[in-house]
């Protein structure tokens, strides 16, 4: 039974008196609670993808060493709002030589392709638009419309500067698809089924549970699925599609106005869609520890709501820290050249992931899930990510120690991390 | 699970988006335009598959095609220097044996249609379909399967062989250090 | 050491040599213009003035070879600077020094463009600076100053048959044995890089012929921020050019203005006082420092590093707070004066200085600890926009980017001005030549700086910051207000402005990105008959068409970045 239709049938008993079986209206009832429930998804991307573009340009600024928007709400919090009500208000061109219909429809392509995948990402235990049998290879497939989307813009743009980044952008997505659908098959393996919701569940609530920690394999094909899920979001050091020093922005540089705002807002939403993906397939999704799925779905009334409310929590905290590290990856580093961005994928990763897969496979041949080397392989997991996270974090923590005694040398006055109290 | 009424308009949805998505390639004049009308056609042939309870072919359906079978197309388009005027790319010409060809493959497909399935049937219940095509092809066609991967990376090499015709070593004495793939 | 060299000479090519002339120790040799080639040639090959600096064009009307064409040779080793003079009727051909040295291509150019002085053997004799619907010559005197020639149509760099002859040339670079038709000019992409483009810093523009993303072949040109300062100057009073030295290289004006102020002390033959020459040491290294954090920002900003642009450029902030402090303006600052500067050091100047060195400090070992083991950075820079020493030196490379060749001339060095012999400081060099060299070159050359900065404001000595010249500095105020003396000094030296002896002197110096040289030809009154600037990012510009050649694009961004070409300097 889906949350859909529990709602619609709660609707018909609640306000129709009637038999949800029987009744014959039941089908617009349902027809109604689809259309809102598709409704609060894309108001979710909307006010998703607001927020990490203003926790993005703020972050950039603690990271470079200025401040960052800051006017627009206290601290700057509505400037997204600002810009996305700029964006309505402007014109939107269309240059005279553009292949005029591709040139207005790329941009809903590209946004569909981004919002398609919204439908099957388990935010909670059952806060899901639709479990599809097939998720998995669903979030690879509705990718593919952006592809065709930036192509289109590219094309339609008629600027060669704007065909440079369609076609530099569609040759990244489709090589990177490669090493991430091979890394997302290692969790498929693991799994033994390719719902986003079963993927999940075949996890657990505590780190050890987590499909990242089941074995060195899977370790590594976190990282890779990472680094081509950046990849295929243009970010840097990808971001070449739309690297504005070298090609003037690539695919969108044509555009103006709402228009070019979908763009961005597909780019957004898309960093908000890999972290998603690398938490539900190999951080536990929303798994409350110590609490098994069934638990949750056998409770009623207030406490099923409540137990959905913290698992969703969980999982977006979890989604929400990767973003962080996506936006900190973003400013850290320089952008590489398209023909070492190719090396990377087909010589580096795609191999890599390969190995993985291989090695996933033999492991779940020889080790028995449950047994004592599992165990122990997934102990020793857990300490080295612990490791990882405690090495980073000390060494953040060093340098911030270092950033926060100039700044109060230079200034006089403290300094705060995360910025929202940066002058 | 979806209301009937709902479900009705979905599919003349997807089928009409599937028959628009053809003529559009077939009478748009911009070769480009033909390119990307075949999106709309992929995507309505994997809504009907969705229909048909066949959501591991639907799915597959939108990233092979789409994502595959299309950026294709579109690369080797837009990478052709031969196409002088993009608007007028995709000439209408050959109307009468074209006409001829259309009726006699139509009348085909009606006659297969009306013969094989004659009027509609109700769907058994959908499915997962995946583990079943999964186990078919691991178990009772395994023998094509693999002869599929055989070929296909008999294509692979092939490509590759003559890909790698025009990327000939530099020739000796070139700058170090200044090599590029 | 002149002496022996024009002895040399005259052995040599003996009535060849007309005259000689070593008026403010700059040695100018006159031949007869079709002796050039030789005479240039042996002083490259045998007296080691390896590098064409300029070729300088003037005009005299009244004279019967009208035009005067100076080419400026110059040894990197050795302190030794040639002049050679050629005179040409009008309509005549001298003959092209394009064989020997690289650099005349474009230098000759501009003579012919801006003179109309043609070069026999000159393999691509157009205008450069002026376009290409210009009528008439600009810097000939009887050219109005105020006629300006607006453009139709802009040029097209690639014709057809260009296109073809770059695929072909491609193909056989590609592959020698073949027949060279393995890129057909159909496969190639003509692409405009710029005047608009964002990382074509300022009004730059190069047209590319791409195969793919690899520049098969590419072509630039210049001009579009061309105002003929040359013009100008010899429009205005000696002291009235000063302000439009700030628009040269706008990211170091001070040292413009500096190295201005010496060129004319040069003719003037008068030595500023040890706290003026301190102070300017100051400004310059100040400038060349905020210079090179312009250059490797931005040049790592085109290649995606925003985060270190910002670090950088927080510091260059810094100090420019110092130079508003000081000048009152951010660019426009119009500091130094003929003989002295336009006011003193104020309070507190030293110790602003001093915090704002200690930032520049953290940001060079912030941006180095995250650039120069980053493994993306690397890829992106070594090897890439290489140009070997000799070609470099051919080009008339100056400045960093020679240094990055391994070629450790540095005009404070070899000439010292503004007693630069008596600080302590190195010449860093690199040696591929590449955007990594180019880059880590400017890093060290900012420590540099410091050094000497540093070192200038131990010893900033007390004392007048003028010389005590009424003839060239303006007299105090109250002598103005008090006494007709005064008014008199003013007046004439407003309206008439300074009167220069006449006679011709090069004063030169390093600037940011290379031998920034002003070369000032007087006739004794008050404003300069010719004024010719030696803009180092012109002959690298020259260049940058053949180091991107057989690159991608994202190396020519990374490449021009690292050149450090400064438009306001490079179309004058």
């Amino acid at each position: 039974m889906n949350i859909i239709q529990h709602v619609a049938n709660l609707l018909i008993r609640s306000v129709f008196h009637a038999d949800p079986a029987s009744w014959p209206w039941t089908w617009l009832v349902q027809a109604v609670v689809i259309g809102i429930a598709a409704f609060l998804a894309f108001a979710f991307v909307a006010i998703f993808a607001g927020p990490v573009s203003w926790i993005e340009r703020r972050i950039a600024g603690r990271i470079q060493s200025r401040i960052g928007p800051n006017r627009v709400g206290p601290q700057g919090v509505l400037q997204w709002l600002a810009d996305g009500v700029k964006c309505w208000l402007k014109e939107d061109l269309v240059p005279a030589a553009a292949d005029r219909p591709l040139f207005l429809a790329a941009p809903y392509l590209v946004f569909t392709g981004m919002f398609g995948a919204f439908v099957v990402l388990p935010f909670g235990a059952q806060v899901v638009a639709a479990d599809l049998n097939v998720g998995i290879l669903y979030l690879l497939a509705i990718t593919s419309l952006v592809v065709v989307g930036l192509l289109m813009a590219g094309w339609g743009s008629n600027s060669k500067w704007a065909l440079f980044g369609g076609v530099r952008s569609a040759a990244q997505l489709v090589s990177y698809e490669v090493p991430s659908a091979f890394s997302l098959l290692c969790v498929v393996l693991l799994a033994g089924t390719l719902s986003t919701q079963g993927i999940v569940a075949a996890q657990g609530g505590w780190p050890w549970d987590w499909f990242i920690f089941r074995n060195p394999f899977m370790f590594a094909a976190f990282f890779l699925y990472f680094t081509a899920a950046i990849a295929e979001g243009n970010r840097t050091p990808f971001d070449l599609p739309e690297a504005e020093s070298e090609i003037v922005a690539g695919y969108n540089i044509e555009y103006s106005g709402m228009r070019f705002l979908f763009f961005l807002f597909a780019e957004w939403a898309n960093i908000w869609i890999m972290a998603a993906i690398s938490a539900f397939a190999f951080l536990g999704g929303w798994q409350i520890p110590g609490i098994a799925p069934e638990q949750i779905a056998a409770t009623k009334g207030w406490e099923f709501v409540g137990w959905q409310a913290l698992s969703w929590t969980i999982f977006l905290v979890k989604a929400t820290f990767l973003v962080f590290v996506v936006i900190q990856i973003r400013w850290t580093l320089p952008r590489l050249r398209v023909d070492q961005l190719m090396i990377t994928c087909w010589k580096y990763l795609v191999p890599l992931s390969m190995l993985m897969v291989l090695g996933v496979l033999v492991l779940l041949a020889l080790v028995p899930e449950g047994g004592g080397a599992d165990t122990i392989l997934r102990g020793a997991m857990v300490g080295l990510g612990l490791a990882v996270v405690l090495v980073s974090a000390l060494r953040v923590r060093r340098t911030f120690r270092v950033d926060r005694e100039h700044y109060r040398e230079m200034e006089g006055r403290d300094l705060w991390y995360p910025p929202y109290r940066l002058p | 699970m979806i209301p009937e009424p709902v479900r009705a308009l979905l599919f003349y949805l997807c089928a009409g988006l599937a028959l628009a998505g053809g003529c559009w390639v077939a009478f748009a004049r911009n070769i480009v335009h033909s390119a990307f009308a075949l999106l709309a056609t992929f995507a309505g042939v994997a809504g009907l598959y969705a229909f048909l309870s066949a959501d591991f072919l639907a799915v597959v359906q939108l990233m092979i095609y789409v994502g595959g079978v299309l950026v294709l197309i579109l690369f080797a388009l837009m990478l052709t220097s031969r196409i002088e005027e993009a608007r007028v790319s995709n000439p209408t010409i050959g109307l009468v044996p074209g006409a001829v060809v259309l009726i006699a493959v139509s009348a085909l497909l009606v006659y297969a249609c009306v013969k094989e399935f004659g009027g509609t049937t109700d769907l058994p219940p959908g499915e997962p379909t995946t583990a079943g095509i999964g186990d078919a092809l691991l178990s009772r066609y395994v023998l094509p399967f693999e002869v599929i991967s055989v070929l296909l990376l008999a294509v692979l090499l092939g490509a590759v062989t003559i890909a790698g015709g025009r990327l000939r070593k530099p020739a000796p004495g070139g700058k170090p250090g200044k090599e590029r793939p | 050491m002149s002496d022996r060299l024009v002895q040399a000479l005259r052995r040599e090519f003996g009535e060849t040599i007309l005259a000689t002339d070593d008026h403010c120790q700059d040695l100018h040799v006159r031949v007869a213009a079709d002796r050039l080639p030789a005479v240039l040639g042996y002083l490259k090959t045998r007296e080691d003035c390896t590098l064409l600096g300029d070729v300088i064009g003037i005009d005299y009307p009244e004279r019967a070879q009208r035009f005067e064409v100076v080419y400026y040779l110059r040894s990197l080793s050795l302190p030794r600077q040639v002049w050679v003079q050629v005179g040409v009727a009008e309509g005549e051909a001298v003959p092209s020094a394009t064989g020997l040295f690289r650099s005349a291509d474009w230098h000759e150019r501009e003579v012919y463009d801006l003179f109309g002085v043609p070069f026999a053997n000159h393999p691509d004799l157009r205008r450069i600076l002026c376009h290409h619907e210009f009528e008439g010559h600009a810097l000939r005197k009887d050219y109005p100053i105020e006629q300006g020639q607006e453009l139709g149509e802009p040029e097209k760099l690639y014709s057809d048959r260009d296109i073809a002859r770059a695929a072909h040339r491609a193909s056989l670079a590609r592959n020698p044995a073949g027949a060279g038709d393995e890129i057909h000019a159909t496969d190639l992409l003509t692409v405009n890089l710029g005047p608009s483009h964002p990382a074509m810093h300022g009004c730059l523009r190069a047209e590319v012929l791409l195969d793919g993303e690899t520049i098969v072949d590419a072509r630039a040109e210049i001009g579009y921020l061309h105002r003929c300062f040359e013009k100008e100057a010899e429009d205005h009073t000696w002291a009235q050019v000063m302000p439009y030295t700030d628009r040269l290289n706008y990211c170091s004006p001070l040292l413009n203005n500096v190295i201005y102020a010496l060129a004319v002390e040069k003719l003037l033959e008068i030595e500023v006082p040890p706290r003026c020459k301190a102070i300017r040491v100051i400004v310059s290294e100040l400038s060349r420092i905020i210079d090179h954090l312009v250059c490797v920002g931005t040049n790592l900003v085109d290649m995606g590093a925003l985060t270190m642009y910002w670090y950088t450029f927080n510091v260059r902030e810094a100090m420019y707070e110092i130079i508003e402090h000081l000048c009152g303006s951010r660019l426009t600052t119009n500091y130094a004066r003929i003989g002295g500067l336009s006011h003193d050091l104020y309070p507190g100047f030293e110790a602003e200085v001093r915090a704002k060195l200690a930032m520049l400090d953290e940001a060079v070992t912030e941006v180095v600890k995250l650039a120069a083991r980053n493994r993306i950075f690397l890829d992106r820079t070594l090897g890439i926009g290489a140009i070997s020493r000799d070609d470099a030196v051919s080009h008339g490379f100056t400045g960093p980017c020679l240094r990055a060749c391994g070629v450790a001339y540095d005009a404070r060095k070899l000439h010292p001005h503004l007693d630069y012999q008596e600080y302590d400081f190195d010449v860093p060099t690199g040696e591929d030549g590449d955007t990594h060299s180019r880059i880590m070159v400017r890093f060290a050359e900012m420590i540099q700086s410091k050094r000497i900065i540093e070192q200038a404001l131990r010893r900033l000595p007390a004392g007048p910051v003028n010389v005590d010249d009424p003839r060239v500095v303006l007299p105090p105020k109250e002598k103005v207000y008090g006494s007709i003396e005064g008014v008199m000094n003013q007046f004439k030296l407003i309206y008439e402005g300074i009167r220069v002896p006449a006679g011709t002197a090069y004063g030169f110096g390093e600037g940011g990105n290379g031998e920034l040289g002003f070369y000032c030809v007087a006739d004794g009154s008050g404003r300069p008959y010719r004024m010719k600037v030696r803009p180092p990012c012109f002959p690298v510009f020259g260049a940058y068409p053949r180091i991107i050649r057989g690159g991608m694009i994202s190396d020519a961004i990374a490449t021009l970045g690292s050149l450090n070409i400064i438009a306001g300097e490079l179309d004058r």
